[in-house]
Protein backbone atom coordinates (compact mmCIF):
# COMPACT_ATOMS: atom_id res chain seq x y z
CA UNK A 1 0.00 0.00 0.00
CA UNK A 2 1.48 3.42 -0.81
CA UNK A 3 2.28 6.40 1.71
CA UNK A 4 -0.63 8.48 2.68
CA UNK A 5 -0.69 12.06 0.98
CA UNK A 6 0.49 14.15 4.47
CA UNK A 7 -1.51 17.09 4.06
CA UNK A 8 -1.06 20.49 6.18
CA UNK A 9 -4.19 22.58 7.69
CA UNK A 10 -3.44 26.71 7.85
CA UNK A 11 -6.38 28.36 9.32
CA UNK A 12 -6.73 31.03 11.75
CA UNK A 13 -10.49 29.96 12.08
CA UNK A 14 -10.81 27.09 14.59
CA UNK A 15 -13.70 25.44 13.24
CA UNK A 16 -12.77 25.30 9.75
CA UNK A 17 -9.32 23.80 10.54
CA UNK A 18 -10.42 21.04 12.86
CA UNK A 19 -13.22 20.00 10.52
CA UNK A 20 -10.98 20.32 7.66
CA UNK A 21 -8.55 18.01 9.45
CA UNK A 22 -10.99 15.45 10.57
CA UNK A 23 -12.77 15.18 7.18
CA UNK A 24 -9.45 14.79 5.42
CA UNK A 25 -8.54 12.03 7.83
CA UNK A 26 -11.42 10.15 6.87
CA UNK A 27 -10.58 10.46 3.61
CA UNK A 28 -8.82 7.23 2.33
CA UNK A 29 -5.10 7.62 1.68
CA UNK A 30 -4.79 11.01 3.41
CA UNK A 31 -3.24 11.56 7.04
CA UNK A 32 -4.16 15.55 7.93
CA UNK A 33 -2.60 17.77 10.45
CA UNK A 34 -3.19 21.26 11.40
CA UNK A 35 -1.58 25.02 12.19
CA UNK A 36 -3.41 28.14 13.13
CA UNK A 37 -1.09 30.39 11.32
CA UNK A 38 1.25 30.86 8.79
CA UNK A 39 4.38 30.81 11.65
CA UNK A 40 2.99 28.11 13.44
CA UNK A 41 2.96 26.14 10.37
CA UNK A 42 6.57 27.18 8.89
CA UNK A 43 7.32 25.45 12.59
CA UNK A 44 5.49 22.63 11.73
CA UNK A 45 7.26 22.48 8.40
CA UNK A 46 10.49 22.64 9.76
CA UNK A 47 9.87 18.96 12.26
CA UNK A 48 7.96 16.91 9.61
CA UNK A 49 7.76 16.53 5.92
CA UNK A 50 4.37 17.25 4.11
CA UNK A 51 3.34 16.74 0.64
CA UNK A 52 0.44 19.57 0.27
CA UNK A 53 -0.59 22.61 2.58
CA UNK A 54 -4.44 23.89 2.32
CA UNK A 55 -3.44 27.58 3.32
CA UNK A 56 -5.54 29.88 4.66
CA UNK A 57 -5.30 33.52 2.32
CA UNK A 58 -6.12 36.46 5.52
CA UNK A 59 -4.57 35.11 8.53
CA UNK A 60 -3.13 37.45 11.31
CA UNK A 61 0.39 37.63 11.68
CA UNK A 62 2.86 35.39 8.79
CA UNK A 63 0.36 36.71 5.68
CA UNK A 64 -0.40 33.88 3.05
CA UNK A 65 2.57 35.59 1.21
CA UNK A 66 4.93 36.07 3.15
CA UNK A 67 4.52 31.68 4.72
CA UNK A 68 4.99 30.67 0.97
CA UNK A 69 7.65 32.61 0.05
CA UNK A 70 9.33 31.61 3.54
CA UNK A 71 8.61 27.84 2.29
CA UNK A 72 10.37 28.50 -0.96
CA UNK A 73 13.31 30.53 0.23
CA UNK A 74 13.82 27.40 2.95
CA UNK A 75 13.61 24.82 0.23
CA UNK A 76 9.78 23.33 1.62
CA UNK A 77 8.63 21.63 -1.45
CA UNK A 78 5.25 20.84 -0.48
CA UNK A 79 2.72 21.94 -2.95
CA UNK A 80 0.24 25.14 -1.74
CA UNK A 81 -3.50 25.39 -1.97
CA UNK A 82 -4.55 28.49 -1.17
CA UNK A 83 -8.24 27.82 0.24
CA UNK A 84 -9.28 31.56 0.49
CA UNK A 85 -12.93 32.94 1.84
CA UNK A 86 -11.55 36.59 0.92
CA UNK A 87 -13.03 38.83 -1.71
CA UNK A 88 -9.62 39.37 -3.76
CA UNK A 89 -9.38 36.37 -6.32
CA UNK A 90 -6.16 38.46 -7.56
CA UNK A 91 -4.87 37.99 -4.72
CA UNK A 92 -5.27 34.42 -4.96
CA UNK A 93 -3.80 34.47 -8.22
CA UNK A 94 -0.91 36.39 -7.25
CA UNK A 95 -0.31 33.35 -5.17
CA UNK A 96 -0.04 31.21 -7.98
CA UNK A 97 2.70 33.66 -9.44
CA UNK A 98 4.36 33.34 -6.46
CA UNK A 99 4.59 29.49 -6.72
CA UNK A 100 1.31 27.82 -5.11
CA UNK A 101 -0.18 25.09 -6.84
CA UNK A 102 -3.58 25.86 -6.74
CA UNK A 103 -6.57 27.72 -4.86
CA UNK A 104 -9.89 26.89 -4.12
CA UNK A 105 -12.56 29.63 -2.98
CA UNK A 106 -14.48 28.71 0.28
CA UNK A 107 -17.36 27.09 0.87
CA UNK A 108 -15.72 24.02 -1.10
CA UNK A 109 -16.61 20.49 -0.71
CA UNK A 110 -14.94 17.95 0.64
CA UNK A 111 -14.52 15.64 -2.85
CA UNK A 112 -13.34 19.01 -4.22
CA UNK A 113 -10.38 19.75 -1.82
CA UNK A 114 -9.61 15.95 -2.10
CA UNK A 115 -9.71 16.45 -5.81
CA UNK A 116 -7.08 18.68 -5.88
CA UNK A 117 -4.99 17.16 -2.89
CA UNK A 118 -4.56 14.31 -5.44
CA UNK A 119 -3.87 16.29 -8.26
CA UNK A 120 -0.91 18.25 -6.16
CA UNK A 121 0.64 15.24 -5.05
CA UNK A 122 0.31 13.68 -8.38
CA UNK A 123 2.12 17.22 -9.55
CA UNK A 124 4.57 16.65 -7.08
CA UNK A 125 5.59 13.76 -8.40
CA UNK A 126 6.65 15.14 -11.74
CA UNK A 127 8.62 17.57 -10.52
CA UNK A 128 12.22 17.54 -10.69
CA UNK A 129 14.10 16.40 -7.12
CA UNK A 130 15.51 19.88 -5.29
CA UNK B 1 -32.71 51.19 -29.92
CA UNK B 2 -31.26 54.60 -28.09
CA UNK B 3 -27.99 55.30 -28.67
CA UNK B 4 -25.62 55.08 -26.31
CA UNK B 5 -22.04 56.48 -25.18
CA UNK B 6 -19.04 55.10 -24.01
CA UNK B 7 -18.58 55.31 -20.10
CA UNK B 8 -16.11 57.84 -18.59
CA UNK B 9 -17.59 60.73 -20.57
CA UNK B 10 -18.36 63.82 -18.35
CA UNK B 11 -21.82 64.24 -18.91
CA UNK B 12 -23.07 68.19 -18.08
CA UNK B 13 -26.62 68.42 -16.98
CA UNK B 14 -29.11 67.62 -19.00
CA UNK B 15 -31.34 70.80 -17.88
CA UNK B 16 -28.55 72.69 -19.80
CA UNK B 17 -29.60 71.00 -23.08
CA UNK B 18 -33.47 71.40 -22.30
CA UNK B 19 -32.44 75.49 -21.56
CA UNK B 20 -30.70 75.03 -25.01
CA UNK B 21 -34.15 74.02 -26.23
CA UNK B 22 -35.85 77.13 -25.38
CA UNK B 23 -33.63 79.46 -26.34
CA UNK B 24 -33.70 78.15 -29.22
CA UNK B 25 -37.59 78.35 -29.25
CA UNK B 26 -37.62 81.17 -27.65
CA UNK B 27 -35.01 83.43 -29.90
CA UNK B 28 -35.11 81.56 -33.15
CA UNK B 29 -38.14 83.12 -34.78
CA UNK B 30 -37.54 86.39 -33.81
CA UNK B 31 -34.03 86.47 -35.36
CA UNK B 32 -35.72 85.12 -38.31
CA UNK B 33 -38.01 88.33 -38.42
CA UNK B 34 -34.98 90.43 -37.61
CA UNK B 35 -33.24 89.03 -40.14
CA UNK B 36 -36.10 89.29 -42.69
CA UNK B 37 -36.66 92.94 -41.60
CA UNK B 38 -32.84 93.85 -42.05
CA UNK B 39 -33.10 92.06 -45.57
CA UNK B 40 -36.43 94.22 -46.42
CA UNK B 41 -34.94 97.37 -45.35
CA UNK B 42 -32.25 97.05 -47.55
CA UNK B 43 -33.83 95.91 -50.28
CA UNK B 44 -36.73 97.63 -50.61
CA UNK B 45 -40.34 96.39 -52.82
CA UNK B 46 -41.44 92.64 -53.72
CA UNK B 47 -37.79 91.87 -53.89
CA UNK B 48 -37.25 92.85 -50.21
CA UNK B 49 -39.89 90.90 -49.16
CA UNK B 50 -38.91 87.81 -51.15
CA UNK B 51 -35.59 88.05 -49.28
CA UNK B 52 -37.33 88.66 -45.82
CA UNK B 53 -39.83 85.37 -46.23
CA UNK B 54 -36.48 83.52 -47.25
CA UNK B 55 -34.75 84.21 -44.25
CA UNK B 56 -37.41 83.76 -42.07
CA UNK B 57 -37.83 80.16 -43.65
CA UNK B 58 -34.37 79.78 -43.38
CA UNK B 59 -34.41 80.64 -39.48
CA UNK B 60 -37.14 78.61 -39.19
CA UNK B 61 -35.16 75.71 -40.82
CA UNK B 62 -32.15 76.19 -38.83
CA UNK B 63 -34.00 76.61 -35.77
CA UNK B 64 -36.02 73.17 -36.25
CA UNK B 65 -32.63 71.32 -36.86
CA UNK B 66 -30.64 72.72 -33.86
CA UNK B 67 -33.41 71.47 -31.84
CA UNK B 68 -33.26 68.48 -32.96
CA UNK B 69 -29.56 68.34 -32.45
CA UNK B 70 -30.28 69.71 -29.32
CA UNK B 71 -32.96 67.21 -28.50
CA UNK B 72 -30.43 64.13 -29.74
CA UNK B 73 -27.87 65.99 -27.28
CA UNK B 74 -29.80 65.71 -23.89
CA UNK B 75 -30.82 62.31 -24.76
CA UNK B 76 -27.07 61.11 -25.23
CA UNK B 77 -26.32 63.33 -22.18
CA UNK B 78 -29.28 61.39 -19.88
CA UNK B 79 -27.80 57.83 -21.33
CA UNK B 80 -24.32 58.85 -20.15
CA UNK B 81 -25.58 59.95 -16.72
CA UNK B 82 -27.36 57.15 -16.09
CA UNK B 83 -24.51 54.53 -16.98
CA UNK B 84 -22.26 56.77 -15.00
CA UNK B 85 -24.63 56.59 -11.90
CA UNK B 86 -24.84 52.81 -12.75
CA UNK B 87 -21.05 52.41 -12.56
CA UNK B 88 -20.91 54.19 -9.06
CA UNK B 89 -23.68 52.39 -8.23
CA UNK B 90 -21.60 48.89 -8.70
CA UNK B 91 -18.45 50.42 -7.52
CA UNK B 92 -19.89 51.15 -4.21
CA UNK B 93 -21.43 47.65 -4.24
CA UNK B 94 -18.61 45.53 -5.19
CA UNK B 95 -16.52 46.89 -1.85
CA UNK B 96 -19.25 46.09 0.31
CA UNK B 97 -19.78 42.69 -1.60
CA UNK B 98 -16.00 42.06 -1.16
CA UNK B 99 -16.31 42.59 2.93
CA UNK B 100 -19.81 40.46 3.25
CA UNK B 101 -18.12 37.74 0.83
CA UNK B 102 -15.07 37.89 3.06
CA UNK B 103 -17.52 37.22 6.22
CA UNK B 104 -19.83 34.86 5.09
CA UNK B 105 -17.44 32.27 3.07
CA UNK B 106 -15.76 30.76 6.03
CA UNK B 107 -18.75 30.12 8.36
CA UNK B 108 -20.52 28.98 5.32
CA UNK B 109 -17.73 26.68 4.48
CA UNK B 110 -17.96 25.36 8.30
CA UNK B 111 -21.55 25.21 7.85
CA UNK B 112 -20.67 22.39 4.72
CA UNK B 113 -18.29 20.92 6.89
CA UNK B 114 -20.82 20.31 9.54
CA UNK B 115 -22.92 18.52 7.21
CA UNK B 116 -20.51 16.56 5.95
CA UNK B 117 -19.33 15.33 9.00
CA UNK B 118 -23.06 14.44 9.76
CA UNK B 119 -23.64 12.44 6.61
CA UNK B 120 -20.20 10.70 7.68
CA UNK B 121 -21.68 9.71 10.71
CA UNK B 122 -25.35 8.71 9.39
CA UNK B 123 -23.65 6.02 7.27
CA UNK B 124 -22.86 4.29 10.97
CA UNK B 125 -26.39 4.54 11.57
CA UNK B 126 -28.98 1.61 10.85
CA UNK B 127 -30.99 1.47 7.55
CA UNK B 128 -34.61 3.41 8.47
CA UNK B 129 -36.84 5.81 7.93
CA UNK B 130 -34.75 7.87 10.58
CA UNK B 131 -31.68 7.93 8.69
CA UNK B 132 -33.79 8.68 5.48
CA UNK B 133 -35.08 11.59 6.64
CA UNK B 134 -31.92 12.75 8.26
CA UNK B 135 -30.40 12.46 4.93
CA UNK B 136 -32.99 14.51 2.91
CA UNK B 137 -32.42 17.47 5.98
CA UNK B 138 -28.45 17.11 4.98
CA UNK B 139 -29.30 17.39 1.17
CA UNK B 140 -30.92 20.52 2.38
CA UNK B 141 -28.44 22.09 4.16
CA UNK B 142 -25.91 20.88 1.37
CA UNK B 143 -27.94 22.13 -1.45
CA UNK B 144 -28.12 25.39 0.45
CA UNK B 145 -25.28 26.03 1.35
CA UNK B 146 -23.76 25.46 -2.42
CA UNK B 147 -26.75 28.22 -2.72
CA UNK B 148 -25.26 30.97 -0.47
CA UNK B 149 -21.29 29.86 -2.44
CA UNK B 150 -23.00 30.40 -5.68
CA UNK B 151 -24.40 34.15 -4.64
CA UNK B 152 -20.70 34.76 -2.84
CA UNK B 153 -19.01 33.90 -5.73
CA UNK B 154 -20.86 35.92 -7.88
CA UNK B 155 -20.18 38.67 -5.29
CA UNK B 156 -16.04 37.81 -5.46
CA UNK B 157 -16.85 38.40 -9.81
CA UNK B 158 -18.06 41.42 -8.73
CA UNK B 159 -15.25 43.07 -7.44
CA UNK B 160 -12.31 41.40 -10.01
CA UNK B 161 -10.82 44.31 -11.12
CA UNK B 162 -7.88 42.21 -13.19
CA UNK B 163 -6.93 44.57 -15.96
CA UNK B 164 -8.01 43.17 -18.82
CA UNK B 165 -5.13 41.08 -20.84
CA UNK B 166 -5.74 42.78 -24.69
CA UNK B 167 -5.35 40.84 -28.25
CA UNK B 168 -6.48 40.81 -31.12
CA UNK B 169 -9.60 38.78 -31.76
CA UNK B 170 -12.42 37.92 -34.68
CA UNK B 171 -15.24 38.50 -33.17
CA UNK B 172 -16.91 36.49 -35.13
CA UNK B 173 -15.22 33.24 -34.48
CA UNK B 174 -15.34 34.03 -30.19
CA UNK B 175 -19.05 34.51 -30.50
CA UNK B 176 -19.08 31.47 -32.57
CA UNK B 177 -17.35 29.62 -30.26
CA UNK B 178 -19.56 30.89 -27.30
CA UNK B 179 -22.65 30.39 -29.63
CA UNK B 180 -22.04 26.45 -29.97
CA UNK B 181 -21.72 26.25 -25.83
CA UNK B 182 -24.97 28.11 -25.54
CA UNK B 183 -26.44 26.07 -28.77
CA UNK B 184 -26.46 22.72 -26.14
CA UNK B 185 -28.69 24.80 -23.39
CA UNK B 186 -30.95 26.25 -26.57
CA UNK B 187 -31.35 22.63 -27.93
CA UNK B 188 -33.18 21.93 -24.84
CA UNK B 189 -35.29 24.34 -24.71
CA UNK B 190 -36.05 23.96 -29.13
CA UNK B 191 -34.61 27.23 -29.40
CA UNK B 192 -33.05 27.76 -32.37
CA UNK B 193 -29.72 30.70 -32.34
CA UNK B 194 -29.35 32.33 -35.63
CA UNK B 195 -26.44 33.92 -36.65
CA UNK B 196 -25.76 37.20 -38.48
CA UNK B 197 -21.91 37.69 -38.85
CA UNK B 198 -20.80 40.63 -40.90
CA UNK B 199 -18.11 39.55 -43.43
CA UNK B 200 -14.59 41.72 -43.14
CA UNK B 201 -14.80 42.97 -39.76
CA UNK B 202 -11.22 43.90 -38.61
CA UNK B 203 -10.02 42.24 -35.79
CA UNK B 204 -10.81 43.98 -32.18
CA UNK B 205 -7.92 44.20 -29.51
CA UNK B 206 -9.26 42.93 -26.10
CA UNK B 207 -9.91 40.24 -23.81
CA UNK B 208 -11.16 37.07 -24.96
CA UNK B 209 -11.52 35.00 -21.93
CA UNK B 210 -13.81 37.99 -20.50
CA UNK B 211 -15.62 38.95 -23.06
CA UNK B 212 -16.76 35.22 -23.61
CA UNK B 213 -17.79 34.70 -20.35
CA UNK B 214 -20.35 38.04 -21.58
CA UNK B 215 -21.67 37.04 -24.89
CA UNK B 216 -22.37 33.31 -22.97
CA UNK B 217 -23.70 35.37 -20.50
CA UNK B 218 -26.21 36.95 -22.75
CA UNK B 219 -26.61 34.28 -24.95
CA UNK B 220 -27.44 31.81 -22.30
CA UNK B 221 -29.96 35.16 -20.46
CA UNK B 222 -31.55 35.07 -24.24
CA UNK B 223 -32.34 31.09 -24.51
CA UNK B 224 -34.07 31.33 -21.37
CA UNK B 225 -36.25 34.10 -21.78
CA UNK B 226 -37.91 32.95 -24.39
CA UNK B 227 -40.64 29.86 -25.30
CA UNK B 228 -39.89 26.66 -26.89
CA UNK B 229 -39.91 26.95 -30.66
CA UNK B 230 -38.54 30.50 -30.36
CA UNK B 231 -35.36 32.57 -31.78
CA UNK B 232 -32.26 34.25 -30.34
CA UNK B 233 -30.24 36.16 -32.75
CA UNK B 234 -26.45 36.32 -32.50
CA UNK B 235 -25.03 39.62 -34.68
CA UNK B 236 -21.57 40.57 -35.15
CA UNK B 237 -21.39 43.68 -37.30
CA UNK B 238 -19.32 47.26 -37.34
CA UNK B 239 -20.78 50.22 -35.28
CA UNK B 240 -19.47 53.81 -35.48
CA UNK B 241 -15.69 54.34 -36.85
CA UNK B 242 -13.51 52.13 -34.81
CA UNK B 243 -15.75 50.28 -33.06
CA UNK B 244 -17.57 46.79 -33.50
CA UNK B 245 -20.91 46.09 -32.26
CA UNK B 246 -21.98 42.12 -30.89
CA UNK B 247 -26.04 41.77 -30.28
CA UNK B 248 -28.12 39.02 -28.40
CA UNK B 249 -32.04 39.69 -29.23
CA UNK B 250 -34.66 37.42 -28.49
CA UNK B 251 -38.23 36.88 -29.70
CA UNK B 252 -39.22 36.28 -26.03
CA UNK B 253 -41.48 38.76 -23.73
CA UNK B 254 -39.17 42.22 -23.70
CA UNK B 255 -38.20 43.44 -20.42
CA UNK B 256 -40.96 45.24 -18.77
CA UNK B 257 -40.06 49.09 -19.17
CA UNK B 258 -40.13 49.24 -15.21
CA UNK B 259 -37.40 46.85 -14.87
CA UNK B 260 -34.69 48.39 -18.02
CA UNK B 261 -33.20 50.98 -15.44
CA UNK B 262 -32.95 47.78 -12.87
CA UNK B 263 -31.56 44.90 -14.93
CA UNK B 264 -27.73 45.58 -14.11
CA UNK B 265 -28.42 46.19 -10.70
CA UNK B 266 -26.78 43.64 -8.53
CA UNK B 267 -29.23 40.58 -7.08
CA UNK B 268 -32.04 42.11 -9.39
CA UNK B 269 -33.48 38.94 -10.90
CA UNK B 270 -37.12 37.74 -12.36
CA UNK B 271 -36.07 33.86 -12.20
CA UNK B 272 -37.20 32.30 -9.69
CA UNK B 273 -35.96 32.03 -6.05
CA UNK B 274 -32.57 29.60 -6.41
CA UNK B 275 -32.25 30.14 -9.68
CA UNK B 276 -30.43 32.78 -10.71
CA UNK B 277 -28.27 35.43 -8.16
CA UNK B 278 -29.32 38.27 -10.10
CA UNK B 279 -25.47 39.11 -10.62
CA UNK B 280 -24.93 38.27 -13.87
CA UNK B 281 -25.43 41.32 -16.28
CA UNK B 282 -23.99 43.10 -13.52
CA UNK B 283 -20.98 41.43 -13.58
CA UNK B 284 -21.10 41.65 -17.78
CA UNK B 285 -21.38 45.68 -17.35
CA UNK B 286 -18.43 45.58 -15.38
CA UNK B 287 -16.53 43.85 -17.37
CA UNK B 288 -17.63 45.47 -20.63
CA UNK B 289 -17.26 48.69 -18.84
CA UNK B 290 -13.29 47.44 -18.29
CA UNK B 291 -12.69 46.71 -21.59
CA UNK B 292 -13.64 50.65 -22.53
CA UNK B 293 -17.07 49.74 -24.19
CA UNK B 294 -20.90 50.12 -23.21
CA UNK B 295 -23.57 46.92 -22.87
CA UNK B 296 -27.01 48.22 -23.30
CA UNK B 297 -30.14 46.43 -23.09
CA UNK B 298 -33.48 47.74 -24.63
CA UNK B 299 -36.76 45.92 -25.98
CA UNK B 300 -37.07 45.55 -29.78
CA UNK B 301 -39.61 47.28 -31.86
CA UNK B 302 -40.86 43.92 -32.73
CA UNK B 303 -41.22 42.23 -29.73
CA UNK B 304 -38.45 40.85 -27.60
CA UNK B 305 -35.33 42.16 -25.76
CA UNK B 306 -31.79 43.11 -27.49
CA UNK B 307 -28.68 43.39 -25.38
CA UNK B 308 -25.67 45.47 -27.09
CA UNK B 309 -21.91 45.07 -26.42
CA UNK B 310 -20.34 48.44 -28.18
CA UNK B 311 -16.64 47.67 -28.11
CA UNK B 312 -13.76 49.72 -29.58
CA UNK B 313 -11.41 48.17 -31.91
CA UNK B 314 -8.53 49.55 -30.47
CA UNK B 315 -6.83 51.01 -27.46
CA UNK B 316 -7.88 54.68 -28.34
CA UNK B 317 -11.27 54.31 -29.86
CA UNK B 318 -12.55 57.31 -30.87
CA UNK B 319 -15.95 58.23 -29.76
CA UNK B 320 -18.66 55.95 -30.29
CA UNK B 321 -21.38 56.95 -32.64
CA UNK B 322 -25.44 55.84 -32.91
CA UNK B 323 -25.73 52.36 -32.04
CA UNK B 324 -26.21 49.50 -35.22
CA UNK B 325 -29.33 49.95 -36.78
CA UNK B 326 -30.52 46.30 -38.17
Amino acid sequence: MSEPIRVLVVDDDQSFRTNMTELLNRQEGISAACAESGDAALEVLAREAYDVVLLDMLMPGLSAHGTVREMRRRGLGAAVIVVTGHASVDDAVEMINLGAYDYLLKPCTIKEIVQKVTWAQEWRRLQPPQ
Amino acid sequence: MSPQSRPGGRPGPASAAAGGAHLAAQWGLPLGVLLGALAAARLPGAGGALAAGAAALLAAFTVHRLRLRIRAASQERGSLSEQLVQSQKLAVLGELSSGIAHEINTPLAVIGQEAELLRADLETLEHGPAREALGRRLDSIEAQVRRCGDITHGMLQLVRKAAPVLQPVVLAQLCEDMALLAEREARRREVRIVRRYAPGLPETLTDPPQLKQVVLNLLVNAVQAVRPGGRVELAVGPGAPGWSEIQVRDDGPGIPEENLSRIFNPFFTTKPPGQGTGLGLSVCLGIVDRLGGTLGAANAPGGGAVFTVRLPEGANPPEPGPALAR
